[in-house]
């Protein structure tokens, strides 16, 4: 059964500029997705920053409209019906945004599992268990205003888990977040699809969706350029292989050149410090190392090495090429 | 199911099975039941949460001190000018100082949400809208009644006017009902804080066109015709009257009218503010308005 069913969504948004001469814009935000996600399993939505997966996140969520086509979550449509769909989703925020700073992290729970309907006899207890799955007892009676950013968002995820909804959207839940305390989440994360969650997280970390998702669509501009496994999403590039080189001080230019060079996928550059590191990714059956060197004049060139293709180069190469 | 899960044990917190913690009492009555919660435990965390002057060191000089300077400013005026009697400026000011916690802090705590970006979190809850916006207004109510009684009594204990102990009780339900009509004007305001970055410059606003407009200060027939008439549709015009007349020895019964008229106004400006948060709220799932803080 499909718990999550995107289907041909779509959601433009008009802004205006100038406040003499206004103009009005027409962004297309969403341009048509499709996806479906079965019961209990965990769906990854790969894109980079204004690709649409907060938008698809929010129509999903009943917090937007689509302005076409038709999202259902448990079968509900979730404009017809929203209030239903509300009752049985969690939405768990990144980042900073979403939490009362002046109350505790236990008034911050107390309020929303007023909001979630949760029975007032067993909402301690609840808040309790929840405190103690996201690494937050003891810590419960300090405002938010002092909380780090991990313990943030270890309150959002207890809060989108208050009232145990079956399926839950998790959106970038580890940004920012230091690596012990990310993995903590990601510990977190898994367990909600062993207890028969439903799960929809975006992310920007690849191995991250490659450690937790069982499925992921990649979405670039508005559109998903890739769905799968994250083997069969490897797969895709897998026939090639990525050259990497350590630089210092190279020009646009080069970089432009080397994406214009036969066999090459694709070029990403990686500000290191004081060195940039060139990931190259190329054909198969192709040596293409001296050719890529010849580009970089110029630039002093350090260490050179080839490896075979990640779900990060996979990622890179669909959303480069859309 | 994670295909390589870092961990798959299913801890205490996520076990229980699909939306066990949902309360499901059924039918109207359960769903009743959940609204009387967040109207008032909901109503008085989300207070304490969005409304930031109840640190005692803001509360006491920003809402018990400056009333009382506020009176006794118009009252030196009103003695050097030889214009209106003493009481006529501490009721006029005690009451109406009740604006600033009722329409500052009714528009702090509804129009706050999306300053904290904590609006997107509460509308994705399946939490009923009346209970939900309406309730933060009873916290609101309560302490504009305490703000205008402290301001009267001190107010009139420092210039020395005289009401008599029979007039304490309705004087306090005149109170009451001012503090809520005025509170019906901060929800609108609160609506009109969803849409204008500035809330505080409305509130501001609003608080000088009380100041002026609703006999606080000014007779109302000292005013222009027009404006005078105006002012029968503000809060504390009504409410200010029936003051006065009960502190110069009215039965309650005379001024019930003017009671009823403040309650009256007061219920109108809150229908009209919540049906605007309604409005804003269906409109920024079409448009997302609400989101662009």
């Amino acid at each position: 059964m499909n718990v999550v069913e995107a289907v041909d969504l779509r959601r433009t948004y008009k802004t205006t500029t100038g406040t003499i001469r206004r103009r009005s814009l027409e962004v297309e935000a969403v341009r048509g997705i499709s996806f479906a996600i079965a019961e209990g399993e965990l769906f990854g939505l790969l894109g980079p920053n204004g690709a649409g997966k907060t938008t698809t996140i929010k129509m999903l969520i009943t917090l937007l409209i689509p302005t076409s086509g038709e999202a259902r979550v448990l079968g509900h449509d979730v404009v017809e019906d929203a209030r239903w769909v509300r009752e049985r989703i969690g939405y768990v925020f990144g980042g900073d945004r979403g939490l009362y700073e002046r109350l505790s992290a236990m008034d911050n729970l107390r309020y929303f599992a007023e909001l979630y309907g949760v029975e007032p006899k067993g909402q301690r207890a609840r808040i309790d268990e929840l405190l103690e799955l996201v690494g937050l007892k003891g810590r419960e009676k300090e405002r938010v205003e002092g909380y780090s950013r991990g313990m943030r968002q270890r309150l959002h995820i207890a809060r989108g888990l208050l009232h145990d909804p079956p399926v839950v959207f998790l959106d970038e839940p580890t940004i920012g977040v230091d690596p012990v305390g990310a993995r903590e989440l990601r510990a977190t994360i898994a367990s909600l699809t062993a207890s028969g969650k439903t799960v929809l997280l975006t992310t920007h970390y690849m191995f991250e969706a490659d450690a937790l998702c069982d499925r992921i669509a990649v979405i670039a501009n508005g559109e998903i350029v890739a769905q799968g496994t994250p083997q069969e999403l490897k797969a895709g590039v897998a026939d090639g292989s990525v050259v990497e080189v350590e630089v210092f001080g190279v020009e646009e230019r080069s970089v432009e050149r080397l994406r214009q060079l036969a066999g090459v996928r694709a070029v990403t550059v990686e500000d290191q410090e004081q060195k940039q590191l060139l990931i190259v990714q190329t054909a198969p059956g192709l040596e293409l190392t001296h050719a890529i060197l010849s580009q970089l004049d110029g630039a002093s060139v350090g260490r050179v090495s080839s490896r075979e293709p990640t779900l990060e180069d996979a990622y890179v190469a669909l959303v480069t090429a859309a | 199911m994670s295909n390589t899960a870092p961990e798959s044990r299913v801890p205490r917190g996520v076990r229980g099975g699909a939306g066990a913690w949902l309360r499901r009492a059924g039918g109207a009555a359960g769903q009743g039941r959940v609204g009387v919660r967040v109207f008032f435990v909901g109503g008085l965390i989300s207070y304490r949460a969005l409304f930031g002057w109840l640190s005692p060191w803001v509360f006491i000089p920003s809402l018990l001190v400056a009333p009382v300077f506020q009176i006794l400013l118009f009252v030196y005026i009103g003695r050097s000018a030889a214009l209106e009697s003493d009481e006529f400026y501490v009721i006029g000011n005690g009451l109406q100082y009740a604006s600033i916690p009722c329409v500052f802090a009714m528009t702090n705590i509804i129009a706050g949400e999306r300053f904290q970006q904590t609006l997107g979190s509460i509308l994705i809850t399946p939490a009923p809208r009346l209970p939900l916006f309406v309730g933060r207004a009873l916290p609101v109510v309560l302490n504009g009644f305490f703000v205008a009684a402290f301001g009267l009594v001190v107010g009139g204990l420092i210039v020395g006017i005289d009401v008599p102990a029979s007039a304490y009780g309705p004087l306090a339900l005149v109170t009451a009902v001012s503090a809520l009509s005025c509170t019906g004007l901060g929800l609108l305001s609160a609506g009109l804080g969803l849409i204008v970055r500035e809330t505080a410059v409305l509130s501001n606003v609003i608080f000088g066109i009380l100041l002026v407009c609703t006999g606080a200060n000014v007779p109302l027939d000292a005013l222009p015709g027009w404006l005078s008439t105006a002012a029968q549709g503000l809060p504390f015009t009504h409410g200010i009257e029936a003051a006065r007349l009960l502190a110069d020895g009215a039965a309650f019964g005379e001024v019930a009218r003017l009671v009823g008229s403040e309650g009256l106004i007061g219920i109108v400006y809150a229908t009209a503010g919540y049906l605007l948060i309604r409005v804003l709220e269906l409109h920024s799932r079409k448009h997302a308005t609400l989101e662009r803080a």
